[in-house]
C-alpha cells in the first residue's frame, strides 16, 4: 500500500465541481448568446434608427407596444433591451439558470447522488449554499460575456450606448435571473424533485413577466409593478438610467431563495 | 486513527422509530454495536435497515429516540462526525459523464483523510477501472467505486447497507477480506445484508430486523436462522418407495415430495433443524446429485420467530 501524501479537504468542493461540471453547458449558452446579439444588434442601423420602424410601431395598439417593451425601440439603449436584455437575453438566461437550479438539489437526489454527497463530511447549509454560489458564477460569466458582446458591437451597430449604462444592464440581467435560478434550487431543496424546482423557477419568472406586462397597460394593473421582478430590472431603463435600488433588490431576492434553499434541505429528510 | 477515542460504544441507538406518513418503518429500535466488530444487521426487504443505518448517517432524522454514533449525536456534529464514517448507500446510483477517478477525487476533497495511490490500490483489488466514465460502468463497477469511497479513508465506523449487491461470488469474497482486515485494523463495520450466508462468514454479532423491530439478536450460531434449508436431491438405483420407507422416521422434513423422474428418484424437501439424520438417511443409497439451499430470508425470520416475535 503506498504511504502517500494525506489528501486535506478542499474549499468549497461542491461549487467547484458543479463549475467543473458545468462549464461545456456555460459554454453553449455563451454561445447562443453570441448568436441572438449577432443576430439583432446589427440590424439596428436599418430597422431601428431610421423612423420606419417607429412608425410600424406607432401604428401598432400602444397596450401591444408596451407589452412587447417597443415603446422606445428608436434609440440604440430601447433597441437593445426590446431585443435582447428584455427578450432574449432574459430568456436565455433565465432557462439556463432555472435548469441549473433544479438540478443542483432536486436533481441531484433524483439520480442519487444527494444522499452520498451528504453522507460525506459536508453541511446541507454549505451544501445549498455552494450550490447558490455556483449559479451566480455561471450566469455572471453569461451576463458578463453578454456585457462584452454588446459593447464590442455598440460602435459598429450605432447603438450609442454608454459602458457603465451596459454594465448595469447587465448587473440586472444577471440578477433577474439569479432569482428564477434561485427559486428553483428552492424548489428543488424542499422536494428532492427536479420538476418542482423547475416549476418554481418558472413560475417566479413567468408571474414576473406577466405582472409587468399587465402593469403596462395602464393605471388597472399599475399596482402589479411593485410584485415583478421583471420591473424592477427594466421599468427605468438599466442602459439609460439605471436605479440601484431596484437593482439590489433583484440581488436581494436571490439572496432570500438561496437561503431558503439552504434551510428547506437543513431540516428535511433526503431520499 | 482507526481506533475509538472511548471506550463506549461505536453505535448506540435506542428506542429509534422513524415514521414515513402512516408507515412505521422502524419501531422503538435499540441496539449496540461494540467498537472494533463486525456487526451484521440482516432482515427481508422493507425490515428497515436501510432507515435505520441512513439515520445514523443524518441523511433521514429520527421521528423519535436516541441515536449516538462513536458517542455524538448525528444530527448535531454532522460533517466532523461523518468524516470518520465510511458509508455505502443500499441505493447507491451513480451516473454522469465524469471518471470514477473525478468521482473520488470530489469525495476525498470533501473529507479529507485520503491517502494518495489508496484509490489505485483498492480499485486494483476490486478490478474496476478509474479512468472511464461512470455512466459507461456496470452496476457491479459502480458498487465497487462505493467501496473505494467508504474504506479509502480507513474510517473507525464503516456503515455497509447491501454492499455485496451486483458483485460476482468472487468479488464477494474480496469484499468479505476487506470487512476483516478493517475489523483486524480496530474499525468497526456495521454491514447490512438480506443474505444470511454472507453475514455467517464475517459478522461476529447478528441482529435480525423484521417489521422495523429487533426479532432476533446474537452470535450468528445462536440464531438458528440457517437451519431450515430446501433440499433437492437425485438418487440412482433405487424405488420411490424405499426412498419413501427411509425418510418417513425423519421429523424434521417437512413438504416431502419423492417420485420418479428420468430414470432416478427425486427428492424434494424442506429440512427443520439439524441436517444430519437426513444425510444418514441418504447415505444408503447412491447419490446422484444434492443441494441444500438457504431459503429465502424473509421465510426463515417469519418462520422462527413470527410476525410479532421478539424473542431472540
Amino acid at each position: 500500500m503506498a504511504e502517500g501524501v494525506v489528501a486535506t479537504p478542499r474549499r468549497l468542493p461542491v461549487l467547484r465541481r458543479a463549475l467543473a461540471e458545468s462549464w461545456r453547458a456555460v459554454v453553449a449558452w455563451a454561445v447562443g448568446i453570441l448568436a441572438v446579439l449577432a443576430l439583432y444588434l446589427p440590424l439596428f442601423p436599418s430597422i431601428g434608427s431610421n423612423g420606419e420602424m417607429q412608425s410600424i410601431i406607432d401604428s401598432l395598439p400602444p397596450q401591444l407596444v408596451s407589452t412587447l417593451g417597443y415603446d422606445d425601440i428608436g434609440t440604440g439603449a430601447g433597441y437593445t433591451e426590446a431585443t435582447f436584455l428584455g427578450l432574449m437575453g432574459f430568456v436565455l438566461l433565465t432557462i439556463a439558470g432555472i435548469s441549473w437550479g433544479a438540478s443542483a438539489i432536486g436533481g441531484a437526489q433524483e439520480s442519487g447522488r444527494l444522499e452520498l454527497d451528504l453522507a460525506h463530511a459536508v453541511g446541507r447549509v454549505s451544501y445549498a449554499l455552494e450550490q447558490a454560489l455556483a449559479l451566480v458564477v455561471r450566469l455572471a460569466a453569461l451576463g458578463a460575456f453578454a456585457g462584452l458582446v454588446i459593447l464590442a458591437l455598440n460602435g459598429p451597430s450605432e447603438l450609442d450606448l454608454t459602458v457603465g449604462g451596459v454594465v448595469w444592464a447587465c448587473v440586472a440581467l444577471v440578477g433577474l435571473t439569479l432569482a428564477s435560478a434561485t427559486a428553483a434550487l428552492a424548489g428543488g431543496a424542499a422536494s428532492g424533485r427536479r420538476v418542482v424546482g423547475v416549476g418554481t423557477g418558472a413560475a417566479v419568472a413567468v408571474v414576473g413577466y406577466l405582472a409587468n406586462a399587465l402593469a403596462q397597460q395602464g393605471d388597472t394593473f399599475a399596482w402589479l409593478r411593485p410584485f415583478s421582478p421583471y420591473a424592477w430590472a427594466f421599468d427605468s431603463p438599466p442602459l439609460t438610467d439605471p436605479d440601484p435600488a431596484s437593482i439590489g433588490l433583484l440581488w436581494l431576492l436571490a439572496a432570500v431563495f438561496a437561503a431558503a434553499a439552504a434551510e428547506l434541505l437543513r431540516r428535511r429528510d433526503v431520499g | 486513527m482507526c481506533t475509538s477515542e472511548s471506550a463506549g460504544p461505536a453505535v448506540e441507538v435506542r428506542g429509534l422509530s422513524k415514521r414515513f406518513g402512516r408507515h412505521l418503518a422502524v419501531d422503538d429500535l435499540t441496539l449496540t454495536v461494540a467498537p472494533g466488530v463486525v456487526f451484521g444487521l440482516i432482515g427481508p426487504n422493507g425490515a428497515g435497515k436501510t432507515t435505520t443505518l441512513r439515520m445514523l448517517l443524518d441523511v433521514i432524522r429520527p421521528t423519535a429516540g436516541v441515536v449516538r454514533v462513536l458517542g455524538q449525536d448525528p444530527r448535531r456534529v454532522g460533517p466532523a462526525l461523518r468524516r470518520r464514517i465510511g458509508y455505502v448507500p443500499g441505493d447507491l446510483r451513480l451516473d454522469g459523464r465524469v471518471t470514477g477517478r473525478r468521482l473520488l477525487a470530489f469525495y476525498a476533497g470533501v473529507s479529507g483523510g485520503v491517502r494518495s495511490g489508496e484509490a489505485d490500490a483498492l480499485a486494483e483489488r476490486l478490478g474496476v477501472e478509474l479512468d472511464r466514465p461512470v455512466r459507461t460502468l456496470s452496476k457491479g463497477n459502480r458498487q465497487k467505486l462505493g467501496l473505494v469511497q467508504a474504506f479509502w479513508h480507513r474510517p473507525e465506523l464503516l456503515v455497509l447497507d447491501e454492499p455485496t449487491s451486483g458483485l460476482d461470488p468472487l468479488l464477494q469474497r474480496e469484499f468479505l477480506a476487506l470487512v476483516r482486515e478493517a475489523r483486524d485494523a480496530g474499525q468497526t463495520v456495521l454491514l447490512s445484508s438480506h443474505v444470511l450466508s454472507e453475514l455467517q462468514q464475517v459478522a461476529d454479532e447478528i441482529v435480525v430486523l423484521a417489521h422495523g423491530r429487533v426479532v432476533a439478536e446474537g452470535d450468528v450460531a445462536s440464531l438458528r436462522l440457517s437451519t431450515v434449508r430446501h433440499v433437492q436431491v437425485g438418487l440412482g438405483d433405487t424405488s420411490v418407495e424405499a426412498v419413501q420407507a427411509a425418510l418417513a422416521p425423519i421429523g424434521t422434513l417437512r413438504e416431502v415430495d419423492v417420485r420418479e423422474q428420468g430414470g432416478a428418484v427425486r427428492v424434494s424437501a424442506t429440512a427443520d433443524g439439524e441436517i444430519d439424520p437426513l444425510v444418514k438417511a441418504l447415505a444408503r443409497f447412491r447419490v446422484l446429485d444434492l443441494s441444500a439451499q438457504e431459503p429465502d430470508l424473509e421465510e426463515s425470520v417469519l418462520r422462527l420467530y413470527g410476525q410479532e416475535g421478539t424473542g431472540g
